[in-house]
């Protein structure tokens, strides 16, 4: 892999201002599904943390007379069997899905960093030993090691985020160690070898920063199915527990009594976790134009 | 809107009261295709304490007695001979003798005698040499000393007291008569029986196959080829294979009112039936530990009670709410209307109630700058979990500030049982709407499934009295007195005694649902299809 | 190439080997085991008969003398018994395993014979509105929950032809062979085409830039033979890198589709197994998948390695 540079690749694509918000510009123009996606991040982001101020009833209170009520203008999405506000519930949900798709992508980035660059860095029987674990947690499907994950921790919000941040763990290790293998080589690093930096120093100076492009560019891929992995485990009954809103949650078993009868129930959750996945997809897809040229298309 | 709709529900019961007058001539034949809830864990009635299991076993099984299966009451007089030709009660109301039929075969052949009757008995009771894995409904023989034989054909149970009920307790479906020669193992996987129809298969997670017995004692008898359970878990896919025809019948007892309105829109033509199932669900409440060691937080929790939204909620109104016993009119125990309500947080004004109950919890030092914090217990599944999150929001009233803690089933009773919990949502089935059945079970001292403990002595002795008691309008009146004391002390406060509705297709005749038990109604040995 | 695949497949037993330890004790950390949940039923826990059954079941030897019964008895080919349906684990998973493969096949059928010429067509088209509307619509499809997708269609198919397959392992037509199979086929599919559609573009780019294809058009050669003939054909090599990752890929969808269609397959059958702990089950068909993965990424490797010079078998 090779550090970014995208200097010049805005001068490739024909970019000549380089700086500020000029140069913000010229990427949005280039790059406008990317934007797109961008503005849907932003706003299911901005949606999480402002939820209280967005919903317009308390996502968990139960309201006997107004159960089951079709989208009106009391309530934009309609309520569930308790008569709770569905559009409330979703605001709140972006909540869950957004502390699953950070909490979960970024604790197994973080492990996958650093195992990935011990791994490249130190070679030897602690690459061997590192590699043969990846090997083992890749040959098993993400869901299913998900599954028996939540199953063996119980079902609560911090327990799913590791179920589904260790999956991601050899993705990232795999990235980050071939990039480390490969800035190993570097003549900057050689130098720094010179004139006696300490290999700590070097991998934390040198090498960490010269992996972020990829490691963004994984992580925003990374994000999306994060989410994704959340929700069928809430489908199955495994994720986040009632009566916290979470979309798959949502969607699942009792809302799915109602396929027909409130079909609302069905449809906005499930348009909810397709939009916020479609977004960070969309956005990782540009990101990964910009940051890692030599995958672009 | 609320009123026309309860009508047609209740226009719905009528219609599908099974008359066999009006039925026509029986016609044979037909696989009859049922969709099941879940797979169950075995085969074996007796290792079970879920209709998961007495649904689809029911018709491969004869009992000594049965509930009339045409009739939706369960009662004493319903109750019918069927591997017993006839039963006696000794004059000191101890012993019960059973005259056994003589031309009953087992599926493989064997004949069946008396043997089988004590064998199945003295295993149950656990004084036999095998053992079932587990033993659910050992304490129903509690008063039995033993169970003695006389000759091949007559079997009596010699009691330590008179004990009227267990005559129902013998005609439940949990009560199924086992071979002698087939050992508890081979039960679980492939059982044998005597009743109309034979095991054939069953697939966990697919199907159970049931299949005619051609030598059933009943001549003539059964009417249907066979009979297939496919087990569906997801209930929207089951009810879409119901609604498009690829099955007879739903679970019976498996729909729930908000189901089966689209149920109804669906298929206009379906029958179905609203019947309570006799399970009702309560709160169990840690007695032993702060907070609710204090009476008085205890009683407010239960004035705060809003039964009636619980119903409205979840049922669109049509539960019923009362003590431990089943309401009437399907149940044969409940305490008048007047009784119930003069039982704190039953009375109609619910702001009054919970008023009272403010105050009690300020007198125990919480308002509404100090909030109790506690956690709501309950399984994993949409039945216990949606009471749950209607009794958090009403607890909200009384300044309870609770919180849902979701249980996995296997971690739900070893919990229970550590008494790590402070409110737990729990749901009590009872197989026969009896009073010894029910009391004994869930409040008598020391029993398994009297979770929280409650012991009072006073009202044990009553448990026996009643039990004893022979005159039927006597042993009400103490049911009730029981009944009402149980709720005063909080010992496990009934919220609602739930309602499921079952659907079949036109063509689908002699079906009848209990409406005091769904433990017992599924022999099908006389249902048939017209088509 | 012989001391290649040696080396492969040593390393596939090392990986198996700590597959069968983290399933092993993944399992034993989960709380509560099959006795828990088989009483459940009773509504009470005996704890008599909870250690007898325990004993019964091997649940209360020690942890490592578990784990050599269980292995030692997977490689003489004895899987043990359901603690569930009490008959043997094989005779409960090899019976699954044809419902589950014709359904990951015709899924994976479906994501090539739909995601390789879409990822053709819009890396030839590159920048073009073509291209862009497939882009959106594959990353559309990865971003659909497959449970979401299967839940649409069965209430579609109950609206529009009022019925809805329900499986049936003995289909008596065609039709309903194809209703049971493909309907599901396509609902786990349709994220796997997104997937394939991608890949396929993406390296059907890289090749279109190298010095061949810019030497073949040099030559001459008309745009449709440079993209058809010469670049589609070295595009080959990606595909096949895509089923390799995509048979981990489906099982994660096979899950909750099976479900959604209640078809009995072994992915749901892990889920239900699981709900029970009915480790024999769990154990043994985690085993088999990763067998499958680990396995087919081995012969995607060597494939691989067959089809393109450039790789070195000394890596």
């Amino acid at each position: 892999m090779t550090a970014v540079n995208y200097d010049s690749e805005l001068r490739r694509a024909g970019a000549h201002a380089t700086h500020g918000w000029r140069r913000l510009a010229f990427l949005a123009q280039r790059y406008v599904l990317g934007t797109f996606g961008l503005f849907i991040m932003i706003l299911f982001v901005w949606t999480a943390l402002s939820a209280d101020l967005i919903a317009r009833y308390d996502p968990l209170t139960v309201d006997s007379a107004h159960r089951l009520a079709s989208p009106s203008w009391a309530h934009w999405l309609g309520t569930d069997s308790f008569g709770r506000d569905v559009w409330s519930r979703i605001i709140h949900g972006a909540r869950i899905s957004l502390a699953v798709g950070i909490g979960s992508t970024a604790l197994g980035c973080t492990i996958g960093v650093f195992v990935g660059l011990i791994s490249g860095y130190l070679s030897g029987w602690v690459d061997l030993v590192f590699q043969r674990i990846t090997d083992i947690l890749q040959s098993l499907p993400l869901l299913v090691l998900a599954l028996v994950m939540t199953a063996a921790l119980g079902p609560s919000l911090p327990n799913v985020i590791v179920a589904i941040a260790i999956p991601l763990i050899p993705t990232v290790s795999r990235v980050i160690r071939a990039n480390t293998l490969a800035l190993r080589e570097q003549p900057f690093v050689e130098a720094a070898k010179s004139i006696g930096m300490s290999e700590t120093r070097i991998a934390i100076r040198h090498v960490l920063p010269n992996t972020l492009a990829p490691l963004i560019v994984l992580a925003t891929a990374q994000l999306g199915s994060t989410i994704l992995t959340e929700a069928s485990l809430s489908f199955l009954g495994l994720g986040i527990p009632e009566p916290y809103p979470s979309w798959g949650r949502m969607l699942s078993e009792s809302a799915a009594e109602y396929v027909r009868t409130a079909p609302w129930l069905v449809i906005f959750p499930g348009v909810a976790i397709s939009l916020a996945v479609f977004g960070t997809n969309l956005f990782g897809d540009a990101l990964r134009d910009i940051l890692d040229p030599r995958q672009r298309g | 809107m609320r009123s026309v709709h309860a009508l047609g529900v209740a226009a719905l019961v009528m219609q599908a009261l099974p008359d066999p007058t009006f039925a026509g001539e029986p016609k044979s034949g037909g696989i009859f295709r049922i969709y099941h809830r879940d797979s169950p864990g075995s085969a074996s009635i007796h290792e079970g304490a879920t209709y998961s299991i007495n649904i689809p076993f029911m018709p491969v099984f004869n009992n000594l007695v049965i509930f009339d299966q045409h009739i939706a009451q369960n009662s004493q007089d319903t109750i019918r001979p069927e591997l017993a030709e006839s039963w006696v009660w000794s004059g000191d109301g101890k012993t019960l003798t059973f005259k056994l039929r003589k031309d009953v075969k087992w599926h493989d052949g064997k004949p069946f005698t008396s043997a089988d009757v004590k064998c199945t008995f003295d295993m149950v009771m656990g004084k036999s040499q095998q053992k079932f894995r587990q033993n659910p409904r050992k304490s129903w023989y509690d008063e039995v000393n033993e169970v003695t034989v006389n000759g091949d054909y007559e079997a009596s149970f010699n009691l330590k007291r008179p004990q009227p009920a267990l005559l129902s307790l013998l005609a439940s479906g949990y009560t199924p008569v086992y071979p002698c020669h087939v050992s508890p193992g081979d039960m679980r996987t492939k059982p044998v029986g005597t009743g109309p129809f034979k095991f054939v298969e069953f697939k966990a997670n697919e199907s159970i196959k049931l299949t005619k017995n051609p030598d059933y004692w009943k001549k003539g008898l059964p009417y249907l080829d066979g009979i297939e359970f496919t087990i569906i878990t997801n209930r929207s896919t089951a009810i879409l294979g119901f609604v498009s025809g690829k099955f007879d019948m739903t679970f019976p007892t498996e729909v729930s009112i908000p189901l089966l309105k689209d149920v109804k829109s669906q298929a206009p033509n379906a029958v179905c039936v609203v019947e309570p199932n006799n399970v009702s669900t309560n709160i169990i409440v840690n007695s032993s530990n702060p907070p609710f060691d204090n009476v008085d937080v205890r009683r407010a929790m239960a004035m705060a009670l809003d039964r009636k939204a619980f119903v409205q909620i979840q049922f669109e109104g049509q539960a019923d709410i009362g003590g431990t016993m089943l309401p009437a009119p399907a149940g044969l125990w409940a305490m008048p209307k007047e009784m119930l309500e003069q039982i704190p947080g039953y009375g109609p004004n619910v702001e009054k109630n919970r008023e009272d109950a403010r105050k009690l919890m300020q007198k125990a030092g919480y308002g509404p700058d100090k909030k109790l914090a506690i956690k709501v217990s309950t399984r994993n599944i949409p039945v216990y979990r949606d009471p749950a999150i209607i009794l958090i929001d009403q607890l909200k009233s009384i300044y309870i500030d609770a919180e849902l803690d979701v249980v996995d089933t296997a971690q739900w009773f070893p919990k229970v049982a550590r008494k790590d919990y402070s409110l737990g949502l729990n749901l009590t089935g009872n197989a026969v709407d009896d009073p010894d059945q029910s009391f004994y079970e869930n409040y008598s001292c020391g029993s398994e499934r009297n979770y929280t403990g409650y012991c009072n002595k006073e009202i044990e002795k009553l448990f026996d009295e009643q039990s004893m008691e022979k005159d039927v309008n006597k042993r009400k009146k103490l049911v009730w007195e029981i009944d009402k004391k149980l709720q005063e002390d909080v010992a496990r406060p009934i919220i609602f005694h739930s309602r499921t509705g079952t659907c079949w297709q036109p063509y689908v005749k002699n079906v009848t649902i209990m409406s005091n038990s769904s433990y017992n109604g599924y022999r099908y040995e006389d249902v048939w299809m017209d088509k | 190439m012989f001391a290649y695949i040696v080396r492969r497949l040593a390393l596939m037993l090392v990986t198996l080997f700590g597959i069968s330890v983290i399933i092993f004790v993944l399992l034993r950390v989960v709380p509560g085991n099959i006795v828990d949940i088989l009483f459940d039923a009773a509504g009470f826990v005996d704890p008599a008969d909870k250690a007898n059954l325990e004993k019964e079941l091997g649940l209360s030897q020690p942890i490592v003398v578990q784990y050599f019964t269980w292995i030692s008895g997977l490689l003489r080919g004895d899987l043990g018994y359901s603690y569930v349906s009490e008959k043997p684990a094989l005779q409960e998973i090899l019976p699954r395993i044809p419902i589950t493969a014709k359904l990951a096949g015709l899924a994976l059928l479906f994501s090539a014979s739909i995601g390789i010429p879409l990822g053709v067509i819009s890396a030839v088209h590159q920048g073009t509105r073509l291209d862009y509307t497939l882009r959106v619509v594959s990353l559309s499809g990865l971003s659909l929950p497959s449970f979401w997708l299967g839940l649409l269609i069965l209430m579609a198919s109950v609206s529009m032809f009022g019925m809805m397959p329900i499986f049936n392992p003995n289909p008596k037509t065609w039709t309903e062979a194809f209703a049971i199979y493909a309907v599901p086929a396509m609902a786990v599919g349709f994220r796997s085409a997104a997937l394939t559609m991608r890949i396929t573009r993406s390296s059907m780019l890289e090749i279109l830039r190298q010095d061949y294809i810019r030497t073949a058009r040099a030559k001459g050669a008309s745009e449709n033979s440079v993209n058809y003939h010469h670049a589609l054909k070295n595009a080959v090599l990606p595909v096949i890198t895509v089923i390799g990752i995509e048979a981990a890929f489906l099982i994660g969808g096979l899950i909750v589709t099976e479900t959604v269609f209640n078809i009995p397959g072994i992915a749901r059958f892990l889920v239900e197994a699981l709900r029970w702990r009915d480790y024999p089950i769990v154990q043994n068909l985690v085993m088999f998948i990763a067998c499958v993965v680990v396995f087919t990424n081995f012969v995607v490797d060597l494939l691989y390695a067959a089809i393109d010079p450039r790789i070195r078998f000394g890596d």
